[in-house]
């Protein structure tokens, strides 16, 4: 409860706050306020903005309603950020926490495996891997993830590193734990909240490289996605700026909303921590 | 069993540091028997804490024996070494760095009863509250935060998790150091009664005289990882021939009657 105050109290974290809870309600109200299928003809096409009420950001090229697929596009940006943030996030402390705990020849392979990664930008990673798997919400997820999962796998093994030569480790030994319980229920927990605070920073890049995947036409073909709208609008950007216009500035606020709140939870926590 | 507990032999250490190589310890051996209290006692930095590690396995040796219960244990390996485990504990220093910081006190003690199989699930709570009551604990502590806790029923926590798979050998590294006057008072009377109920042998840690004096049957002095002299603990104490025994018992301050009855 006061730690809610305390994030609040935050100006820019009230106002992440603010834009997350926009996008969240937009993406759960998608189905209720928009049925049926977003990709659906709603009327004649290029229809400007604020012309017709029943259509109020109007048409794109084929004549789909365009705020329609701005809220079915936030579920799929909200989904893909979130589940590939969670994916990288997992297998980063997974493969941190090995590195760390076991050392010597785990952590020189498990290391140089996450070289190898990192050399690689991660969007050319995802961009091979979606090509060569094809287009599905579950490739897109998993090829974010494979590019995304190398920093926290280092702040996790970091981390580790410290903790494993701390006493209670040396007790848990004495007790006779077996080592992959000491390494994941003792450890792991305690080295996580660093590794958290990657967490805003993912979920942004995230989405971003998800927005920029359909861009290049390799999203869910059966999903709107904001990136898919602005590639669509692209065509008709001299006499239909807003097609592209309005998914970006969906797009840049959500990026922006994600921040923000990420950067008021390291605040809240960090004043937490001096103040005990 | 006809030998002693423990039995230590040429037990040697040695850390690099600067280029040189330092010997935490140097052709260590003593034996402790059943039932019987070994102190170490030794200046910082002599090597007592290493001695302690290199007995429970926390570190490997360059060089040694450890016969522990009539078996090899330097040979233990994986499953073997765990469960065998059983049979040697610790106490830490630092009651609070001890435990993992977001344990209660039931899941510490919870923790070798399961993995020793020494109580199905049903059974463990009240092997838990049994516990508490053995070390003179409330058993409405079950269920507090570890940090909940004073320092002094932190270090009983400790005692009673050392206890709760029946050792015949715990080590204490400056158990009761952390404490203060009259809490230590308390848990070394904790711990003379245990050994006298259990028969449990300790390998006691201290840099304080008097309370080797009053705890320990013999006693080793370190200096610089090799052991200066070593005795019956009250006959070292009162008339110390090595120059580092001279040196401790003149730095000690003026040292309490012995609390342990002759026997
Ligand atoms: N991991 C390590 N790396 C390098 N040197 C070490 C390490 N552990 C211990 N030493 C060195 O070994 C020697 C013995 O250390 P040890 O901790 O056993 O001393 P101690 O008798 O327990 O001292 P204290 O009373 O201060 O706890 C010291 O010189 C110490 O600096
Ligand atoms: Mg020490």
């Amino acid at each position: 409860m006061s730690a809610i105050r305390r994030f609040l109290r935050v100006p820019e974290a009230t106002a992440g706050a603010f834009i997350l809870a926009l996008l969240l309600a937009m993406a759960l109200l998608a189905p209720l306020l928009f049925p049926g299928d977003p990709q659906a003809i709603a009327g004649a096409p290029l229809l400007p903005p604020f012309h017709d009420w029943s259509l109020p950001l109007g048409t794109d090229r084929l004549g789909r309603d365009v705020l329609a697929e701005l809220f079915h596009g936030a579920r799929t940006s909200l989904a893909v950020g979130l589940a590939a943030a969670a994916a990288a996030l997992l297998i980063g402390a997974v493969v941190g926490t090995l590195a760390g705990f076991a050392g010597g020849l785990v952590d020189e392979v498990l290391m140089r495996v996450t070289d190898a990664f990192q050399t690689v930008p991660g969007f050319l990673l995802a961009l091979a891997f979606v090509s060569v798997v094809g287009p599905s919400l579950g490739v897109v997820v998993a090829a974010i993830a494979l590019g995304t999962w190398t920093g926290p796998a280092r702040v996790a093994r970091a981390e580790v590193l410290s903790i494993r030569e701390r006493d209670y480790v040396a007790g848990a030994r004495v007790i006779g734990m077996h080592p992959l319980e000491i390494a994941f229920r003792e450890i792991l927990p305690n080295a996580l909240p660093p590794v958290l605070a990657l967490s805003s920073v993912i979920v942004a890049a995230a989405i971003l490289t998800e927005a920029a995947l359909s861009f290049l036409g390799l999203g869910d073909p059966n999903r709107v996605t904001w990136g898919g709208m602005i590639a669509e609008g692209r065509t008709v950007l001299r006499t239909a700026p807003f097609l592209s216009i309005v998914p970006g500035i969906a797009l840049v606020l959500t990026v922006l909303g994600v921040y923000l709140a990420g950067e008021g939870v390291v605040e809240t926590t960090a004043t937490r921590r001096g103040l005990s | 069993m006809n030998g002693p507990l423990l039995a230590v032999s040429g037990l040697s250490k040695h850390y690099r540091r600067a280029g040189k190589m330092v010997a935490a310890a140097d052709d260590v051996a003593f034996d402790i028997q059943p039932g019987q209290t070994l102190a170490l006692a030794g200046p910082s930095g002599s090597g007592k804490s290493t001695i302690a590690r290199l007995v429970l396995r926390l570190i490997e040796p360059d060089a040694g024996n450890i016969r522990f219960e009539d078996a090899d244990f330097l040979a233990l390996g994986g499953a073997a070494l765990r469960a065998r485990r059983a049979r040697l504990q610790m106490v830490f220093q630092d009651p609070l760095a001890a435990f993992n910081p977001r344990a209660t006190v039931a899941r510490v003690l919870d923790d070798p009863l399961r993995i020793h199989g020494i109580a199905e699930r049903s059974e463990r709570p009240r092997r838990i509250a049994a516990l508490l009551e053995r070390v003179g604990l409330p058993t409405e502590l079950a269920q507090r935060a570890i940090h909940e806790i004073s320092g002094g029923q932190r270090q009983r926590v400790a005692i009673a998790r050392a206890i709760a798979t029946k050792p015949s050998l715990i080590v204490l590294d400056e158990a009761v150091s952390a404490l203060d006057v009259s809490v230590r008072g308390k848990i070394l009377e904790l711990l003379l009664d245990l050994q006298r109920e259990e028969g449990i042998a300790y390998l006691f840690i201290s840099h304080d005289l008097g309370v080797v004096r009053a705890i320990a049957h013999r006693v080793a002095i370190l200096d610089g990882g090799r052991i200066a002299e070593s005795g019956d603990a009250r006959a070292v104490i009162d008339v110390p021939r090595s120059a580092i025994g001279k040196a401790l018992v003149a730095a000690a301050p003026k040292l309490p009657a012995p609390a342990r009855t002759a026997s």
